[in-house]
């Protein structure tokens, strides 16, 4: 009880805690809101990232793609493990608008939209076609052209509110599409005429996913469409890649396990095909797999920035120290009186432990509850900012990121205040092993008092 | 000769004023090294856009004819040292086996191009050679000669973030498939479509520019040879931007000028066009073109300066906390001092001194510490990734192959006197605190 006392005591009397107890509460704060944001955003485009690709791709890097898709889909369909699949053409293609100069080296993915937005967020990427994803390649002037959706940035500029200017309807504009027609073996299929494929689309829709790259250098055509251009249409069809979606009770890792053992074994089976050689570059691998190269540079960064903070900390841990250094040297009397009626050394220690937990606990709330009070005022106060003073965060006609992040994650807060604490403590730590090996003889003599 | 006696002192004595020494060396360091690479990165960014593009860039709405004869007028100004025509274009690689890649077509004069940017030094091959970078095939005369960037014919290794140069360089001498297109009037008349034209070239070198977007995206040719495909139709040479050295001395803001009043007069005099053509045309420097992308990293330089600039704050309250206790436990020096006549003023100016003592030091020892980290951080990255495994820059991410690490003296110099300012202020309260002791009270015999 007393250990309670009187670390209360020395934290509300002794008014240099405050100043170590500000300290805490300053760095915590900071913390937490850059903390957060950061999180927010890898947490929102991990999750883009998610809804971009599935749970599941089994696919190939080459451009030449893997044969026998069709049966291996049938097996797919048939797991208890599986919600949906969705086979998928992916390759580059130059581009011209209709009515410009202009031709854009693009890449095109293949798909056909209602089984695709059944594995993937696709469906919710777009504009026009939303509440019906099966019409997303018909254009709502006129359904019977052929249609395309267009990465949003490909099409449409944000303005510095990071919103899109969408018409009412889609403008009819034609886009002329040419694409690299490639054998199995990988050679051109027009090789001996040096032709390309090229067909011409009409803008039916846009797709927002929210990832910059995809946004700006995509193109979604329908799913015949564009095996026909990429040469992998004939008897024996292939595609780039098919993307699964799990039920929901299936975890990934689990999910991705058994869809490797079904490759396995088909490839296996299909040994003694024609286009067998094309399976074995095939690999299966989990979204975040599939998408590391580009969630891994977000996740290095917010390692980078905890490292930082980590060092800010130590200069917190210099204050705690020398404040218990401070009231200890000045608390050597209670220490003598509190030794010479028979408390330990051990009991010492926890005396100051608890002090400095006890600061770590009160300084580290106070930080979280301004940091959660910034947080939720940061929005607002940008618009603020940005109507005052034309000053934004993050220039939204260059990043492709809407509000900030703001929602607060338990996970993070309990392990900034857990470093709190812990930074207390280690801070607390050489004082308090001194105070406990404080003399009564010495600092109750006469001549001390 | 005091002060400096009782500053020595406490020095030796009291070892905890280490810790605010440690203290503001550890948040001067840090501050020196996030504003030099950010100052690193930006220079580098905006230095990119200068080697590759030339200082000035003019760019008129539409492609445009006799350009050898504009660029012959802007040579003749004194302010123009070089410049040199490129036509534009996009299209798709076929470099075999399935393997295509979207690229931007550059045609450009080589021999000219080096007079303008520092291409020559980014070819593998032709860097080596005292002759100019040319497109000739040796031994195939009627052959298309062309450069491909290095991340078009090879990919970074994953772990070091390097290229393997000896394997990209095998792909020289071969021959690769160019798709590109154009869009001109059909055979009947009347109706613009999209044609689509295909290149075969030779690749005769490999340009390596460090500049992750200009390697992986970017093919070279001769720019009479891109318009023989694009343009097949047009007569004499056209282009759709110039490329522009300034000379020696020249302030941009006079080179812009000098520059327009050529163009104006070339385009309505020689090209024929009207004020709206002439007036859409932009004429700007290299840095003017990454302006809008400088100032987001500026402003981002400046929230993280300001968020470590907040935290490192708590050194203050550190140095009051050492202050305030040396304060405490040396106020027999005070009243000793002030018992011999010392003013107040005296006594004050040996804490704020002392203070401002412990900022020199420590944000000495803290721009030494920035220095050494920021000069040596290629290395220090490698030995992360040597140890750790983790490879925290990539050119992928971060566009430079290398990280930029120029120390940005004018921020570090600030950070210094910041720092100082700081221990001075965190030194005040105390001192004050010296300030109102009495010796009365403290030299009694009880």
């Amino acid at each position: 009880m007393y250990k309670i006392i009187l670390a209360f005591r020395y934290l509300f009397r002794k008014r240099i805690s405050y100043l170590a107890f500000l300290a805490v509460a300053l760095c915590v704060f900071i913390v937490v809101v850059v903390m957060t944001v950061m999180t927010g955003l890898v947490t929102d485009f991990k999750q883009k990232n998610h809804s971009f690709v599935g749970d599941c791709v089994i696919g190939t890097e080459s451009l030449v793609g893997f044969a026998y898709y069709e049966d291996f889909m049938k097996i797919l369909e048939r797991a208890d493990f599986i919600e949906g699949v969705s086979a998928v053409i992916k390759s580059y293609a130059l581009i011209s608008p209709g009515g410009t100069e202009r031709s854009i080296g693009v890449e095109i993915m293949g798909i056909e939209p209602v089984r695709h937005s059944q594995v993937t967020g696709f469906g919710k990427t777009l504009h026009y076609r939303r509440d019906d994803v099966s019409k997303a390649f018909e254009p709502i002037y006129d359904p019977n052209l052929a249609g395309c959706v267009v990465g949003i940035d490909l099409w449409l500029t944000r303005d510095v509110k990071g919103e899109y200017a969408y018409g009412a309807a889609p403008a009819k504009t034609s886009l002329t599409v040419s694409c690299f027609p490639l054998t199995a073996k990988g050679a051109l299929a027009k090789a001996g005429t040096g032709m390309v494929n090229t067909k011409t689309f009409y803008y039916s829709d846009t797709s927002h996913s929210g990832l910059a790259r995809v946004d700006s250098s995509l193109v979604y055509l329908p799913f015949e469409q564009a095996q026909l251009l990429c040469g992998m249409a004939g008897p024996d069809k292939r595609v780039n890649a098919i993307h699964i979606k799990f039920k929901p009770n299936v975890g990934l890792e689990n999910g991705c396990k058994k869809v490797a053992l079904l490759w396995q074994r088909f490839a296996e089976e299909k040994g003694g095909e024609k286009k067998a050689g094309l399976l074995e570059k095939v690999t299966v691998q989990s979204w975040k797999d599939y998408r590391r190269a580009f969630i891994a540079p977000m996740e290095k960064e917010q390692t980078m920035m905890i490292a930082m903070f980590v060092l800010v900390g130590v200069t917190t841990v210099f204050i705690i120290f020398v404040v218990f250094y401070m009231i200890i040297s000045h608390k050597s009397k209670d220490i003598g009186i509190l030794k010479s009626i028979g408390v330990s050394s051990v009991n010492i220690i926890e005396l100051f432990a608890g002090f400095a937990f006890l600061m770590g606990l009160l300084g580290s709330c106070l930080g979280l509850f301004a940091g959660w009070l910034f947080l939720l005022k940061m929005n607002r106060i940008e618009n603020w900012l940005f109507e005052h003073f034309k000053f934004q965060l993050w220039d939204r006609t260059i990043y492709a990121i809407g509000d900030i992040p703001n929602a607060v994650d338990l996970k993070v807060l309990t392990g900034i205040m857990l470093s709190a604490i812990v930074t207390c403590l280690v801070g607390a730590l050489i004082p308090s092993w001194q105070a406990a090996r404080l003399k009564p003889v010495e600092t109750l003599q006469v001549s001390q008092l | 000769m005091l002060k400096l006696f009782l500053w020595l002192r406490y020095l030796r004595k009291k070892k905890i004023v280490f810790l605010s020494i440690a203290a503001v060396a550890l948040s001067s360091a840090l501050l020196i090294i996030v504003s030099s690479l950010f100052t690193g990165f930006i220079n580098a960014f905006e230095q990119s856009a200068v080697e590759a593009v030339g200082d000035v860039v003019l760019v008129p709405p539409v492609r445009f004819a006799e350009y050898p004869l504009l660029i012959e007028r802007l040579e003749q100004t004194g302010a123009v040292e070089a410049a040199t025509a490129m036509l534009s274009g996009q299209g798709l690689l076929h470099l075999g086996g399935g393997n295509v890649r979207a690229v931007n077509v550059w045609g450009i004069e080589p021999a000219r191009r080096v007079r303008v940017t520092g291409f020559k030094q980014f070819l593998l091959k032709q860097k080596k050679s005292a002759q100019k970078p040319s497109f000739e095939v040796p031994g195939f005369a009627d052959r298309v000669g062309g450069f491909v960037g290095i991340g078009v014919v090879a990919k970074p290794n994953e772990k070091t973030d390097e290229y393997d140069f000896d394997s990209a360089e095998t792909i020289i001498g071969k021959q690769v498939i160019l798709t590109t297109g154009a869009v001109m009037e059909t055979e009947a008349g009347g109706e613009k479509k999209f044609k689509r034209k295909t290149l075969k070239f030779t690749v005769l070198d490999i340009v390596f520019t460090g500049v992750y977007e200009f390697d992986k995206k970017f093919i070279y040719l001769p720019i009479e040879q891109l318009q023989e495909v694009l343009y097949p139709n047009e007569d004499g040479l056209i282009a759709s931007q110039i490329q522009i050295k300034l000379a020696d001395g020249v302030r941009a803001s006079d080179g812009l000028a000098q520059i327009r009043d050529v163009w104006q007069r070339f385009a309505a005099k020689r090209l024929g066009w009207g004020p709206y053509l002439i007036k859409q045309t932009t004429i700007t420097t290299a840095k003017q073109l990454q302006s809008q992308y400088v100032a987001e990293f500026r402003k981002q330089m400046g929230i993280l300066l300001l968020i470590f600039g907040v935290i490192s704050c708590s050194v203050v309250l550190l140095v009051f906390c050492i202050f305030y206790m040396i304060v405490e436990t040396r106020q027999r020096d005070i009243a000793i001092i002030k018992s011999c006549g010392g003013a107040s003023s005296s006594v004050a100016s040996v804490f704020v001194g002392f203070g401002a003592c412990i900022g020199i030091i420590g944000s000495g020892f803290g721009a030494i510490l920035g220095c050494i980290v920021t000069k040596n951080i290629n290395t220090i990255e490698e030995w992360v990734r040597i140890i750790f495994g983790l490879k925290l820059w990539k050119s992928s991410v971060y566009m430079f192959s290398k990280i930029p690490s120029q120390i940005d003296w004018a921020s570090a110099l600030s950070i210094v006197l910041l720092a100082v300012i700081a221990a001075i202020s965190g030194a005040l309260i105390p001192a004050i605190i010296a300030v109102r002791t009495k010796p009365v009270d403290i030299l009694r015999y009880e």
